[in-house]
Parts: C-alpha cells; sequence; structure tokens
C-alpha cells in the first residue's frame, strides 16, 4: 500500500495475461536458465582437466603462452563448446584472427563479435561488450596496468560474464587469476603436412578444487579441434 | 579516388505513390548491371558506376557514355545527365553540368563550384558574409578554425570541400538498397543485417547494444564479425566484414578441392608481410614455374637482422588457379621453426609472403 492508501494491484489489474505460447514455438525457443545458470561448460579436453567442468561465470580466466606457441589456439578452444550451445563471445585485441581455425576449433562464427584493434582502447572496449557477451577473450597490446585490469575484473564479477586473458611471459596478467592455463611447451608432430601439436599446459588456480598439474593436450589435431592426447 | 560515371535521371528522382519510381530504378539497375557489374544506386534518380573497367572493355570513355545513354533512353524515355568526376561528390556535380572531369583535375573543377552545391543554407549564407563564395575559398579555411566556429556536419563538409572525403554525409539513401532488396524479394540479406542471424533470443540483443556501444567507440569499422566463404587457403576462405554490413550469402559449405587441411593457423594475417626464404648457404630460395623450389629452405628472414633457422618444411603446394595470370601462381608451405613456432607462408609473384601463424 502507498502512503495514500493506494495499492499497487489496482494499477496492474487490467493489463493483459502474458499470451500462451504453441508447443511448436516452445520447441525453438533457448531456455532462460542456460543464460543464467552459473558455469559455461567447456569441451574435449578441458572439461576433465577444470573443476566443475566448466567456466564459473564472473571468473577470470588467464591463458600465458609464449607468442606463437599455441596459447591464442587454446584460448580459442576454451570458447567453442559454449559457443555452440548458443552463447555469444567477443574477441578483442586479436589483430588477425584465424577464422578458418576458429571455426575448426568448434567456435560457431555467427556468435562471435571481433574488436582486431581497438587502437589503446582495449580495456574500454572490453568493458563495453561485457554486458552483451558470455566469455571474452582479450588480449592486451601491452603490459596492462594494474588498475585498469582490476577494474576490469570487478566488472566481469558484476556481470557474471567470464574473462579470458591471453597473456605473454614477458607481459605477465598483473593479478591472479581464477583459472591460469601456463603452456609450457608446444611439439608439432607432422607427417607430409602439420599434423598436430602437443601442448604442455600447466593448470592451476585458487580454490581447493583445483586439480593443479601438467597435462598434455593436443590443440590443434588433424580435424583443427582439440582433444585429449 | 576513383573515377566514376554519374548518371542522373530527372523522371526517377520524385518517387510516384503508386510505386512505379522504385520498379523503375529496379529495372534500370539491373540494365546498367548487366554493363557494368559495380553499378550502384545512390538515391532515387542518381546511379554510379566506376569507369575504368568498362571503359577498357568497351573501348574508350566515348563507348561507355553512348551505352549508357541507350539504356536509359530504352528504360525511361528520356535522356540521362551523365557526368564523370573522381569520388561520389565530383561526379554528382560533373552529371549536373554535364562534364566529363579528366583525371586529376578534379580539385580544380571542385573548387570553382559555389558554396551552394554544399546544400547548407546557413553555412553559406555565412560564408558569403565572411567574403568566401567557392568552394575553393571555403577549403582554404584552416580545418581548426573552422572547428571552432562551426558544427560537426560543417566540419565533415569541409573535409568534402579539401577533397578529403569522397562523399558528402547524407548523399547517399542508405535505406534505397534495402527498399530495392524488399522490392525483390530478396530481403533474406538484409534480414541477417537487423536481425543478426535468424532466430533471436535476449542473447543476440544484449550483444546487438554492445555491438553498438564499441561501434560509437571507436568508429564504424572497428568491430567486425566473420563469415567464410569458399576458397583454398584460410587467406582466401575468412572474410571480417564490419559488423552491420550485409553478409554474403556464400557459405562454406561445398567441398572445395584443392583447399589446404586442417588445422588452419589461429593468426590469419590480413595484410601478408613479406619474408625472404634462404638456403643454407644464404641464397634467396625462390620457386620454379612447375611448382619446385630451387634449395631446401633453412632461414626464414621477417625484417633484416630477424632470421630463424627452419628446421621442417612441407610443400610447395601450388594451387593452379587463374593460370592465365602469370604472376598469380601461388603455393602454400608449411614450416616449423627451431623456436617451436609453425608458420603458412605463400609464394606469389615470385616473393615470399608470411600469412599465418599457428599460434
Amino acid at each position: 500500500m502507498t502512503p495514500s492508501g493506494y495499492s499497487y494491484e489496482h494499477m496492474f489489474a487490467f493489463s493483459p495475461p502474458r499470451p500462451s505460447l504453441s508447443p511448436e514455438l516452445l520447441a525453438t525457443l533457448r531456455p532462460v536458465s542456460l543464460a543464467k545458470s552459473r558455469t559455461l561448460p567447456l569441451g574435449e579436453p578441458w572439461r576433465a582437466l577444470v573443476p566443475g567442468g566448466g567456466l564459473r561465470r564472473g571468473s577470470t580466466v588467464v591463458v600465458e603462452a609464449p607468442l606463437g606457441l599455441g596459447g591464442l589456439s587454446l584460448a580459442l578452444s576454451l570458447l567453442s563448446e559454449s559457443s555452440t550451445l548458443g552463447h555469444w563471445a567477443a574477441v578483442v585485441g586479436v589483430d588477425d584472427p584465424g577464422v578458418v581455425a576458429m571455426a575448426e576449433l568448434g567456435v560457431d562464427l555467427r556468435r562471435v563479435l571481433f574488436v582486431p584493434r581497438p587502437r589503446g582502447a582495449w580495456a574500454e572496449s572490453a568493458a563495453d561488450l561485457l554486458d552483451g557477451v558470455d566469455l571474452l577473450l582479450v588480449r592486451p597490446p601491452s603490459r596492462p596496468a594494474h588498475g585498469t585490469v582490476r577494474r576490469l575484473m570487478d566488472r566481469v564479477r558484476e556481470r557474471g560474464t567470464v574473462l579470458i586473458a591471453l597473456s605473454e611471459p614477458r607481459t605477465p596478467w598483473p593479478l591472479p587469476a581464477d583459472l591460469f592455463f601456463s603452456v609450457t611447451q608446444a611439439e608439432w608432430v607432422v607427417s607430409s603436412r602439420l599434423d598436430a601439436r602437443y601442448l604442455t599446459v600447466r593448470v592451476s588456480g585458487r580454490g581447493a578444487a583445483v586439480q593443479s598439474g601438467e597435462h598434455v593436450v593436443v590443440v590443434p589435431n588433424r580435424r583443427g579441434r582439440a582433444e585429449a592426447s | 579516388m576513383e573515377q566514376l560515371l554519374a548518371i542522373w535521371s530527372e523522371p526517377l528522382c520524385v518517387e510516384q505513390p503508386d510505386g512505379s519510381t522504385l520498379r523503375d530504378t529496379l529495372v534500370l539497375l539491373d540494365a546498367l548491371s548487366a554493363l557494368c557489374p559495380f553499378t550502384e544506386v545512390v538515391r532515387l534518380g542518381l546511379f554510379v558506376l566506376p569507369l575504368r573497367g568498362p571503359s577498357r572493355f568497351f573501348g574508350g570513355d566515348d563507348a561507355v557514355l553512348r551505352a549508357v545513354k541507350q539504356i536509359v533512353l530504352d528504360v525511361v524515355g528520356t535522356a540521362p545527365l551523365l557526368g564523370v568526376g573522381e569520388g561520389l561528390f565530383c561526379a554528382e556535380l560533373a552529371s549536373r553540368h554535364e562534364v566529363i572531369v579528366p583525371l586529376g583535375a578534379s580539385d580544380v573543377f571542385r573548387r570553382a563550384q559555389p558554396l551552394s552545391v554544399l546544400g547548407r543554407k546557413d553555412l553559406t549564407t555565412t560564408c558569403q558574409r565572411l567574403g568566401l563564395h567557392t568552394l575553393g575559398a571555403f577549403a582554404d579555411l584552416e580545418p581548426a578554425r573552422v572547428a571552432e566556429r562551426f558544427n560537426k556536419h560543417a566540419t565533415s563538409l569541409h573535409r568534402v570541400a579539401r577533397g578529403e572525403l569522397a562523399e558528402m554525409e547524407g548523399q547517399r539513401d542508405v535505406r534505397l538498397a534495402r527498399r530495392l532488396a524488399q522490392l525483390r524479394g530478396e530481403d533474406d540479406l538484409f534480414e541477417e543485417q537487423t536481425g543478426f542471424f535468424g532466430q533471436r533470443g535476449a542473447g543476440d540483443d544484449r550483444a546487438e547494444a554492445a555491438a553498438h556501444r564499441v561501434r560509437r567507440r571507436l568508429g564504424a569499422d572497428a568491430i567486425v564479425v566473420a563469415n567464410l566463404c569458399g576458397g583454398r587457403g584460410p587467406e582466401d576462405r575468412a572474410t571480417l566484414v564490419p559488423w552491420g554490413s550485409p553478409l554474403s550469402n556464400a557459405r562454406d559449405l561445398a567441398p572445395w578441392p584443392g583447399q589446404l587441411l586442417a588445422p588452419s593457423p589461429a593468426t590469419t594475417l590480413a595484410h601478408p608481410v613479406p619474408v625472404q626464404l634462404r638456403d643454407v648457404d644464404d641464397r634467396p630460395v625462390v620457386m620454379g614455374a612447375r611448382g619446385s623450389l630451387s634449395a631446401e629452405p633453412s632461414g626464414i628472414i621477417f625484417s633484416s637482422p630477424l632470421r630463424r633457422e627452419i628446421i621442417w618444411h612441407a610443400g610447395p603446394w601450388p594451387l593452379a588457379e587463374r593460370w592465365w595470370l602469370r604472376k598469380r601462381h601461388r603455393a602454400h608451405v608449411q614450416m616449423v621453426l627451431a623456436t617451436g613456432e609453425a608458420l603458412l607462408v605463400v609464394a606469389e609473384a615470385s616473393r615470399w609472403w608470411l600469412v599465418g601463424i599457428y599460434d
């Protein structure tokens, strides 16, 4: 009741009831609960290596690898399962994304936004995209500033997006991440062409349940996908 | 700037209530597209096409002008005004005067025009009080002074007057292309643009809003979406288009003979970087006419001091495409460096280009 003694219910007394939906239509709709569930699914081989088998919303994942040794492929492979299930992703600061490789990894390109060259405004573009996408992959152009990163991670936590930051050992991500992938070794298997790359990845993170340890995964394999070795 | 032929057809510029204007525009557009596939309709009554290609094909500018005049006469019934100039702004002005502005003379032509061609009364009046009567006089003002005195719109017009922008804001009717597509029943192309990609959910709306925010911050082409099309190498198959522009209908579904097999490089350079391949004796490695290498490559040089050892390579896989162009002989080579990176390089026009990094 308002102070004037007027009941709010009256205001909506004549609003029409929600329209009922036909069963055929209902079958085509995506459930809202999917968008709100607390973790985003991960595909092979990460499901078995990451606690909970998924990426917790609001968390920050850091992928650290020397340039050219598979960090980008690894980070993109984290997007694939969620992207297939209808989540939106954005890629900020990756200058020349290998779109064909992304498709091979299983990323649905219809739901990926790219900001290849944010021209010094990578953090601002990332913040702009946070509200709109479920997964955000960023590659800062240089060593990111402490304050910028803190603000970004706070917003990520608040919005429930998953931030995947790609960094190099030379320019590390300045704050501890919830989940940390570090590529320590990359080895190509070749035949008459490049066949597969075996990555030695150290997975670590915060929280008790993290099985910290080194794993060997294949990213990409002969079909361009990620798999367990 | 590209030389454009502007075609101004008076009867088509005012829309009739019975819809005949749009229909005639469509018929004329199709007829002109048969002459030059790059014909565009800028707004009702105004068509442009790049002159260089058709002029070479038909044997001179005059032949193209004659052909275009005949087509418009056949479709509309009255002769059009034709004009040639560099950039859309100049081309339209040239069509009003029915002149051909030769290459390089666009600057003089533009500067001689009265200020009223910019279509802004307030700007014209103010400038006339300042004693500026031509576009040239307006263009000579310093950009900073113009920005101080006038609004953003005038700044952009100033850039048009200086020849830095090829067309005025509002010169194009951006809705027209869509209306024509609707008339043709091909609206799907544009549905994808507005509705992102068919079925929509709350997530799609949020993503669209986010894309708008980035576009406002960084400009129209800063945010892009990807589309796959047919092609042999990864550099041919990927197309990144600014978000909001219509996507081509070609999808990467058909098998493509000679396609480079998976895995594809996770970094595909939009602008390939020239590199040099060297053999053990530090001599350049070149690809012969039959697609064989002159020697085993053992080193790759990016910019002059940066050299890396090649420990393994595969290829070259020649791409037998457009064989009638000698310089189009391309071949892919995959390589692994001693430092662990894998690269994809392409030989083209007897040079080597880095097109992909298996990052």
